[in-house]
């Protein structure tokens, strides 16, 4: 399979006053698995419409393999899209909804039902060609829909939050397929969601969308490890942010000296040459919580522990500093007893290496995270731990 | 002991008036009988007197009002006053059964076009004729009647009163059936099957034809139901637009002989058949109905009868 | 996310030709009808075969038709007054009635009628699908002076010889009620039924009693229903006149749709039935526009 190279220049699409996608330029590579990750409204859709055909853009080029397909319309594109609602046509059965397309390619009969056949078996539903599809779950359902773009052979698949409408276990088995089937054709995947968890597992690399633009541009683990700013720091996973104050920049080889509150601390990641107010963040599996001691080391601080919520495989350790700051931890459950229960003064560890120094974005913590969590359900999988 | 005891009593006692205060009275998911039996007593006031008069139009004597015994005799058996065998009765059931058919054939179409067209332009001249199209339903027929009496006769006199005088206006009261039906199914089932239909190669054309309108057609059966059944039906527009009795229809030639003319079972015998034709006419539609709809149905089955009623 | 409005606007085209016919029709079927009837009201008599001589030009719209009927209505020989306010009284009481009787029967059908309630349905929307020549034939079988029900009211002892098709106002306002009731029942049922029942259920949970329930929740609730039906039922009988003709025939029980229609059959007087037309038109419009304006707005909401 050959093509598939997406490049978005200057993308821009404007609804009466609002813009909902400003100005965006990326590109993706043959056979990516590419997602673009953000709120509801952060234009991510609006940007996925726009490849497949259903939205003019208002300003920009979309090269697809190096033709500029802006102004096509949706059917004379070589993308496929896998809808949000899967879109199965409701009077037709399994085969002939995967074969709707094959029509329009001039397939002749008997090559069509051998490819449908094709189709379904890389999807696991061999055997449903009859079934119709108020027969069948809502995995079932986005198998087919993705049956039927896929034995159209594109050069890119669109996917538009498909695995949305599903419950939580059905959806991880599914990102998991999803990844493993996008191996398997080589066919570029552009991919849209609002979870940050089904980003990291399925991508080779995402963009962070915000308000119309790309925020951050890189594979999972840059995005998560090395958030540009607070805003991705909190979207992806948890960032436990905070505000602190400069007090001396590094040289290039040294760490950063920060005041937090009434406390020193050094970090050694992030954007280490800045200047005045800034925001720190520290993943909750880099932090280390002990009992309370006199003898303290490096980058430790004090504090007391809120809660202990228990997750099976982890606990997580809310912790809240002599600064006032709540931090998020986690620990994992190897059998051991915590060493410590709610109310207890403990010290907390902030490893300088795992420290993070962000520009402020001049708004508050809290604010941020109102943001980043717009329309999101509570993280209670700790799936911080990538 | 015997104290505690009379302790307990006593307490107990004295919690009751407590109890019985907050008491409901009766039990609030008893059975509404009373609607239940109001309701029951409105059926039968419905639908009993027209079983009577069903039963008259077996009558064997001319009374509609004294039962003289079963006969066939205004249906076919008669050689003067049945149905069969009388030349006006006989028109009149098969003028019916033209107008009626006319008169779907042509409104159906064009009021489905006209729903799709007009969901879609988007301009105010689209809702301005939406909104003529609603006043079309809601004003008495009386007064549309009398107006395209008088455009027949005064200004496009080319159309002479008569049958296609009789479909044109049926046509214009009728499509506010198919318009209002079609536009709300389009409405329900959105856009994301058109697209994608054209996702996956169609054309705008195509994807109307092949995806949009298999799925409007139960909505486009339940209004060519409704239209056909409005059509039979049909009397103020259908005088108002006649000329000669020859292009009378059952429901006119009722009318017009009710006081008088031709004698009552026969009246009784032409209402019957009418109603024959249209309940076959709502049973295709209920039967097809529930063909269409089995890719799509997960409920009680109850959406097929006000799919068919227009609700 | 479905927006498909900029796509739309490129065919528009499409849309439009697929309208085409349905709006040319109307047009021409519609509107234009009306304005003939203008044109007729406006217009002059040919003395000489006593035919309508419409005028096109409203310019040159003349009163005269205007005046007869003005004098028929309010002059000394009134003809058209006492019609039209026995259509008020009629359509009121008739439409009441509907509505006192098809509320309960829809609130019944839509929500405790649990299992049996596509039964209830089929015999409710049942006379919907008879025509209304029969609805009217059956009770001019039985209303017949040697009928069924005066033999059932000798039965019981009252009185079983009245003649009630000979013009009594009760045969033509049961005969309305009868006629109209199954649009109403289904208008009701068709609101009723998408009422919220946890909306009631909550009401009962916070305390109010079944009949504080009912009086200040299930009404208000119910007030589009009642609306709608008002207007299914109200604005087409103002225009009836069959019914009269049908069970009573009489000229004591004339409505102002039999006046129209004897005006218009009447050589010479076709205009001043185009007048009368054009009032009844005129009086009904205000709550047509608001019925019209009402579902419009709805249709568009849901769009």
């Amino acid at each position: 399979m050959s093509g598939g190279n997406v490049k978005l220049e200057s993308l821009t699409k404007r609804f009466d006053e609002v813009t909902a996608v400003d100005d965006i330029s990326v590109e993706i590579q043959e056979g990516e698995f590419f997602s673009l990750l953000g709120p509801s409204g952060c234009g991510k859709t609006t940007t996925l419409r726009m490849v497949a055909g259903f939205e003019p853009p208002t300003a920009g080029k979309i090269m697809l393999d190096g033709t500029d397909v802006a102004s096509w319309a949706p059917n004379r594109r070589n993308v496929n899209t896998v809808f949000q609602s899967y879109a199965l046509f409701p009077f037709l059965t399994v085969a002939e909804n995967v074969a709707f397309g094959l029509k329009y390619k001039s397939v002749p009969k008997s090559e069509t039902s051998t490819r449908v056949s094709e189709a379904l078996e890389m999807v696991q539903l061999s055997g449903y060609e009859k079934r119709r599809p108020n027969q069948l779950s809502g995995g079932q359902q986005q198998r087919v829909a993705l049956a039927r773009a896929l034995v159209l052979r594109p050069s890119v698949l669109l996917l538009d939050e498909p695995l949305g409408a599903l419950d939580a276990k059905l959806r991880r088995t599914l990102q998991v397929e999803l990844g493993v089937l996008q191996k398997q054709v080589g066919i570029t995947f552009l991919y849209v969601t609002h979870d940050q968890e089904e980003a990291l597992t399925m991508s080779d690399r995402l963009a962070v969308m915000n308000h119309g633009k790309i925020v951050q541009l890189g594979t999972p683990e840059e995005v998560y490890n090395e958030p540009a700013d607070a805003y991705v720091a909190d979207f992806l996973g948890v960032s436990n942010l905070m505000d602190a104050r400069v007090e001396q920049g590094s040289d290039g080889k040294g760490p950063c000296r920060l005041r937090l509150g009434d406390f020193t601390l050094h970090a050694q990641a992030g954007q280490l040459d800045a200047t005045g107010a800034v925001k720190l963040a520290i993943r909750p599996e880099r932090i280390h919580v002990n009992p309370y001691e006199e003898s303290v080391s490096a980058n430790c601080v004090p504090g007391m522990v809120e809660r202990l919520v228990f997750l099976g495989s982890i606990t997580h350790v809310y912790v809240r500093l002599a600064t006032g700051a709540a931090l998020q931890t986690l620990v994992r459950n190897d059998g051991a007893d915590l060493p410590y229960s709610q109310g207890t003064p403990v010290s907390i560890a902030l490893p300088a290496e795992a420290l993070r120094v962000l520009p402020d974005p001049g708004v508050s913590v809290a604010e941020i995270h109102d943001e980043t969590t717009g329309d999101q359900v509570l993280d209670l999988t700790g799936s911080g731990a990538g | 002991m015997a104290s505690t005891v009379e302790k307990q009593v006593s307490g107990a006692s004295r919690a009751e008036p407590q109890a019985r205060r907050g008491r409901i009275r009766g039990n609030p998911w008893r059975r509404p009988w009373a609607m239940e039996g109001f309701t029951w007593l409105y059926i039968i006031w419905s639908i009993v007197p027209i079983g009577i008069a069903v039963l008259f139009s077996f009558n064997k004597g001319a009374s509609q009002a004294t039962w003289q015994g079963f006969s066939t005799k205004w249906y076919v058996g008669s050689q003067v006053t049945s149905v069969l065998h009388n030349p006006s009765l006989h028109h009149a059931v098969i003028q019916t059964l033209i107008l009626g058919a006319l008169t779907t054939l042509i409104c159906v179409p064009i009021g489905v076009g006209f729903a799709i067209g007009i969901d879609r332009w988007r301009a105010r001249t689209a809702n301005g004729l939406n909104f003529v199209m609603i006043f079309s339903f809601v004003i008495p027929e009386l007064l549309l009647a009398v107006a395209l009496f008088l455009l027949v006769t005064q200004a496009l006199t080319f159309i002479k009163l008569g049958t296609t005088a009789e479909v044109a206006g049926l046509v214009v009261w009728n499509l506010s059936w198919p318009a209002i039906i079609v536009r709300a199914r389009l409405v329900s089932i959105g856009r994301s099957y058109e697209e994608a239909a054209a996702d996956l190669g169609a054309s705008r054309m195509g994807a109307i034809r092949r995806v949009l309108l298999p799925m409007l057609m139960p909505a486009i059966f339940a209004s060519a139901v409704l239209v056909f059944a409005s059509t039979v039906d049909d009397f103020v527009i259908v005088e108002q637009l006649s000329s000669t009795a020859n292009t009378q229809p059952m429901s006119v030639l009722i009318y017009s002989n009710v006081h008088g003319g031709l004698s009552g079972p026969a009246l009784n015998a032409l209402a019957t058949i009418m109603l024959a034709i249209s309940l076959i006419a709502a049973l295709i539609g209920f039967v097809a109905y529930r063909w269409l709809t089995r890719g799509e149905r997960t409920g009680d089955g109850t959406e097929a009868l006000t799919g068919i009623a227009g609700i | 996310m479905g927006r498909s409005e900029t796509s739309d606007r490129r065919n528009r085209w499409l849309w439009i030709a697929l309208a085409a016919p349905g709006a040319i029709w109307l047009i021409i079927l519609f509107v234009v009808p009306f304005y003939v009837m203008l044109a007729v009201a406006g217009g002059g008599v040919n003395e000489f075969y006593q035919t309508v001589v419409p005028i096109w030009n409203p310019i040159h719209w003349s009163s005269f038709n205007f005046t007869a009927v003005w004098h028929d209505i309010v002059g000394t020989g009134s003809f058209i007054g006492p019609p039209a306010l026995r259509t008020l009284l009629y359509t009121v009481i008739a439409t009441a009635l509907s509505l006192a009787i098809s509320y309960p029967v829809a609130f019944f059908v839509a929500r405790y009628a649990g299992r049996r309630k596509t039964l209830f349905l089929v015999l409710l929307i049942a006379p919907f699908w008879v025509s209304y020549m029969m609805r009217m034939l059956a009770w001019i079988d039985l209303l017949q002076q040697n009928g069924f029900f005066n033999s059932a009211l000798s039965f019981v002892g009252l009185p079983g010889s009245t003649d009630w098709l000979g013009g009594k106002s009760v045969t033509v306002i049961l005969g309305l009620v009868y006629g109209y009731i199954p649009y109403v029942i289904l208008v009701l049922y068709a609101f009723l039924d998408r009422i919220d029942p946890s909306l009631l259920e909550a009401s009962r949970d916070l305390g109010l009693s079944k009949w504080r329930t009912f009086w200040h929740v299930t009404i208000p609730l119910s007030k589009p229903a009642l609306i709608a039906g008002t207007f299914i039922t109200a604005l087409p009988m103002l225009g009836d006149y069959f019914t009269n003709q049908l069970l009573s025939g009489a000229p004591g029980t004339t409505m102002i749709g039999n006046a129209i229609e004897g005006q218009l059959d009447s050589p010479g007087q076709t205009g001043q039935g185009a007048v009368l037309a054009l009032m009844l038109l005129v009086v009904l419009l205000i709550p047509m526009l608001y019925y019209v304006i009402s579902t419009a707005r709805a249709s568009r909401e849901m769009a």
